[in-house]
């Protein structure tokens, strides 16, 4: 037991456990709604890249002034209410480092002085003077400098309200965005339930299954282990992902059913070493002395066998979630799986669908990548830990 | 022959035989078995109701079930695949230009990576603590935990985009060029698909043949054959290495079935024109026709590699050739 | 023939460095029949290998080994693969993994004359016949495999193999251990035979010190690494000087008593 806490593939697997429960409720918001821009960067590259930003105009601060040195933004949205005191004309003013004031909102003798903006509106470009194809973030956003945005008249009557503006950004977050501008960073940590679930339950199904049979055609021998292992033959000689994509488009592609058929065609191995872990067994002398006693098979199975075999089952688990994971993201990758669940797979497909590689998203790519293929390493460690803790003990023929 | 090899076949071939039965039984059924009209599995949806009626006895859906089975072995047989809901073209014409694509693809990259794979293992089992050796080890985890459409769009990130020198999509430009420049076009197209299965698979043959190579080498005939005074590369191949021959080759045969999946993920990665790819495709736009004649070409294709495996570990290993019990 | 001096050998291991011989001094004379004694783990396997050189990489050897003028430790790789075989050859124990299972005995049996004397294959496997027939084997044994042989077969096409090249000196590691008793004897008196009939020098390995004392001419004695006895068999049997050489004795004794009281 020591050893397994020593390795650190165990803590990595107990830290992606724990982000997988607690990381997402980190998050304030759906993962599926939009954050920034689509194909955002992550935050911490490329600097030359407009960020986000976001401010507020209130009754108290009427003005808001910043720096912005970057190029111009993919976009920006000003919406918000303001209640005047008695109904006057007011507007918002947005001044540029070059020195023009331009007039983006307006407002005539309405007691109220509504705002809703967005940069890609037709009729925000008109009022603009540009054409319904011309790029307002250019004519907003001419130069590098200090721009301001300001309510006027600045001695405007407010009772109450704000203006917010959101200047969307192409850097977003920890690892940017996607092709919908949800939070990669946020959709990773979803990613980490799908894996590890379907990858453990699938192959907890499997297992059973696999030890069932195997026991039974161990144990039973004659007529019964020859049908059994003739099954067992029969299934590994039908080409894996084929079958597994047929029955997922046939079937369904909701995540039990994806476990389920995952689990119908992995439990083979198993059974075939419970098999022979059992044959061996079923010759030795404390087993001829519980049939002595009296006591029923199923007894014997369950009560003395398994334990047994305990060992190297939990090493075969260990061993075998990598490939229901791999599975699982394959699956999901080719698009069989269920779109409103979000998986690091499905994440692939949806990079591979929307050209992430043509744009050079790689934070889109890399992400769901590297954690499948940590979680399987992972596991894979783990798997092998646990076969070498088995094994001196079985050759040593057990605690017996 | 002797006798004694003759039932082993006759065993083997049997088994084989079952499992095509199953195969075909599952084919039959699955399509079936859908929820709703079974007629709409056969025959196209946006067919009007009378042309339905018609090709609803023209297909026999009316005859009972066994004789349902019985003509559909018949059209399997015979290659009649029927016709695809998405192109009306018959199945068989679809899959006849995609066929060699495919078995280029995997076969190439098999091959390669197995060849490389077994000289690494080989090299690496000899010296053992070497740099061969960390590399070997390494690049088999990767092989059991990467995913191989992970490994493919970065690859295309990095050629198909980084250092652009590698087509990112297609078996071939469009459009083709003529000649001799169309193999040269086709292989340069394959060259990114064909090197991200070598990458991926190499590792796995390395450690495989690696710890096969291990044990081999610490048997006594081997200290022998130094003894002998031959020279040390004959000790390794000649004598190392042949002797775990048959298992590699088992390995070589078994795995064979194993690749066709690389098969269906590559080509959608890389949009090859593939059996893969089209059975993807015929699954995700429900035309079940095309579905169930490609994956009834990918079952037939493992049963005869199953077959081959063993034949060929009957050649290679006397003791299963002189008829000695195997089980 | 050969001697041995100031051999030591010594084992990298994981858990340090474990010495398998301690400063050997010994020779083996022209034409003898010499036995090396010893239980398990007493060095005389490593002794024996040493000699061809046929230690594993995590052996460190020390001092020399001079067979008929030549030092055996300072030959280069190639010198080494023609002074093998051809010099002094080795028949094992176990003739279960004397041979490659997947190649013929024949085949293997003729590539040392391929190799060594520059022979044709077909020559070889004409050449490989007449060996078989001196140690009474049929040609048809050429084209057999390794597992259609019994032991003592086995162990007769070992040494037949053993003397494809005519080498003056024959190694034999624990030569009987895997035999039943008749084959044992068999075997025994074969390797007696043709090293007497072809005036070969015979040094042999084995823990079974009765065998040693009716074959050999000369017997040592090996406990823990060192040699602490050299004797003929009458001396080993009535004059033992070393007190591990006087336990081996009184084994042996006690059993022939245990036998002739019943």
């Amino acid at each position: 037991m020591k050893r397994l806490l020593r390795r650190f593939s165990f803590w990595l697997l107990i830290g992606f456990i724990l982000a997988g429960i607690w990381g997402p409720s980190l998050f304030d918001m759906n993962a599926e709604t939009q954050v920034a821009s689509p194909f955002s960067k992550p935050l911490w590259i490329g600097k030359d890249s407009p960020p986000a930003m976001t401010f507020t105009l209130t009754p108290k601060t009427r003005a808001a002034q910043f720096q912005w040195v970057y190029p111009a933004p993919p976009n920006i949205a000003i919406w918000g209410t303001v209640e005047l005191n008695k109904p006057s004309s007011a507007s918002l003013v947005w001044e540029t480092p070059d020195g023009d004031r331009i007039e983006i909102a307006r407002n005539e003798d309405l007691p109220s002085f509504n705002v809703d903006i967005d940069g890609r509106d037709m009729s925000f470009k008109t009022s603009l003077g540009l054409s319904p194809f011309d790029n307002p973030m250019e004519k907003l956003f001419p130069s590098k400098g200090k721009y301001t945005l300001r309510m006027s008249p600045d001695d405007l009557d407010i009772r109450s309200g704000a203006i917010h503006v959101r200047i969307e950004g192409a850097r977003w977050g920890l690892l940017g965005t996607d092709q919908r501008g949800r939070d990669v960073f946020h959709l990773f940590l979803l990613g980490i339930r799908v894996s590890l679930l379907v990858g453990i339950c699938a192959t907890i199904l499997a297992t059973l299954l696999g030890v069932s049979v195997g026991l039974v055609a161990g144990y039973a021998g004659g007529m019964v282990d020859t049908i059994l292992m003739r099954l067992v033959d029969i299934l590994l000689a039908i080409p894996g992902l084929p079958i597994l994509m047929v029955l997922a488009g046939i079937w369904g592609k909701g995540l039990w059913q994806l476990i389920v058929i995952l689990s119908i065609f992995s439990w083979m191995g198993t059974a075939r070493t419970i098999r022979s872990l059992t044959l061996s067994l079923r010759e030795s002398a404390f087993v001829e002395g519980l049939r002595a006693l009296g006591a029923r098979p199923s007894y014997i199975m369950y009560r003395h066998l398994l334990p047994e075999s305990l060992p190297i089952l939990l090493a075969n688990i260990a061993l075998g979630v990598p490939s229901a994971i791999l599975a699982e993201a394959g699956l999901s990758f080719l698009g069989l799986s269920d779109p409103r669940i979000i998986s690091w797979g499905r994440m692939l497909n949806e990079a591979h669908g929307f050209g992430a590689f043509t744009t050079g998203a790689w934070w889109l790519i890399l992400p769901p990548g590297v954690g499948i293929s940590l979680i399987c390493l992972v596991f894979l460690d783990l798997g092998r830990t646990l076969e070498e803790m088995a094994d001196p003990r079985l050759r040593g023929g057990g605690k017996r | 022959m002797t006798r004694i090899f003759r039932n082993y076949w006759t065993r083997r071939i049997a088994g084989s035989i079952a499992v095509l039965l199953m195969v075909l039984v599952l084919n039959f059924f699955l399509f079936r078995i859908m929820p709703g009209d079974p007629v709409s599995t056969i025959i196209d949806p946006h067919f009007s109701p009378q042309a339905k009626m018609h090709l609803r006895s023209q297909f026999g859906l009316d005859l009972p079930l066994y004789r349902q089975f019985y003509l559909y072995v018949k059209s399997l047989v015979t290659f009649n695949f029927g016709h695809s809901f998405l192109s009306q073209k018959p199945v068989w014409e679809e899959l006849k230009t995609r066929i060699p694509n495919t078995v280029f693809l995997l076969g190439t990259a098999f091959l390669l990576s197995a060849a490389l794979g077994t000289w690494l293992g080989v090299k690496a089992a000899h010296k053992r603590g070497g740099v061969l050796e960390k590399v070997v080890l390494v690049a088999g985890s990767i092989s059991f935990s990467f995913p191989s459409f992970f490994v493919q769009l970065v690859l295309l990130l990095v050629f198909g985009w980084a250092i652009p020198i590698f087509p990112i999509r297609g078996s071939l430009s469009v459009p083709p060029p003529e000649g001799i420049m169309a193999l040269w076009d086709f292989l340069w197209h394959m060259t990114l698909p064909i090197s991200s299965l070598v990458l991926l698979g190499f590792g796995s043959w390395a450690i495989y043949v690696r710890n096969l190579m291990i044990k081999t080498l610490s048997e006594d005939y081997i200290l022998l054959a130094r003894a002998k005074g031959l020279p040390e590369n004959k000790v390794l191949w000649g004598h190392a290495f042949r002797a775990s021959l048959p298992p590699i080759v088992t390995m070589f045969l078994l795995a064979l079935p194993g690749i066709l999946s690389g098969a269906v993920i590559t080509e959608t990665v890389f949009s090859l024109h593939g059996v893969g790819k089209f059975l993807l495709d015929s699954i995700l736009g429900h035309d079940y026709p095309a579905a169930g004649a490609a994956f009834y070409l990918l079952a037939i294709i493992t049963i005869i590699c199953n077959l081959a495996a063993d034949f060929a570990y009957g050649l290679v290993d006397p003791r299963i050739r002189l008829g000695r019990k195997m089980e | 023939m050969i001697q041995l001096r100031s051999l030591s050998v010594s084992y990298r291991t994981p858990r340090g460095t474990v010495a398998a011989l301690k400063n050997i001094n010994f020779h083996i004379p022209y034409g003898s029949a010499t036995a090396i004694v010893g239980e398990s783990g007493s060095g005389k396997s490593t002794l024996l290998h040493s000699i061809m050189r046929l230690l594993p990489p995590e052996a460190m050897l020390s001092g020399q080994i001079i067979f008929q003028e030549t030092d055996v430790t300072s030959l280069d790789d190639k010198a080494l693969q023609s002074f093998r075989w051809r010099k002094c050859s080795m028949v094992l124990q176990g003739a279960m993994s004397s041979f490659n299972p997947v190649l013929t005995i024949g085949r293997q049996i003729s590539e040392v004359l391929v190799h060594h004397l520059g022979f044709l294959w077909k020559e070889a496997f004409e050449k490989s016949e007449e060996l078989l027939k001196m140690v009474g084997l049929p040609k048809s044994f050429l084209d057999r495999f390794p597992h259609e042989l019994s032991g003592g077969q086995k162990q007769r096409a070992a040494i037949a193999m053993a003397l494809a090249c005519k080498p003056p000196c024959l190694l034999a590691d624990e030569p009987t251990t895997a035999l039943d008793v008749i084959t044992q004897a068999e075997i025994i008196l074969l390797l007696k035979e043709i090293t007497q009939k072809n005036q070969m020098t015979l040094c042999m390995v084995t823990h079974d010190l009765p065998l040693a004392l009716s074959v050999c001419d000369r017997l040592a004695v090996m406990h823990k690494g060192e040699i602490v006895e050299v004797q003929t068999p009458s001396g080993i049997l009535n004059n033992p000087t070393h007190p591990h050489t006087r336990k081996l004795v009184e084994s042996i004794r006690s059993i022939e008593e245990r036998g002739s009281r019943t």
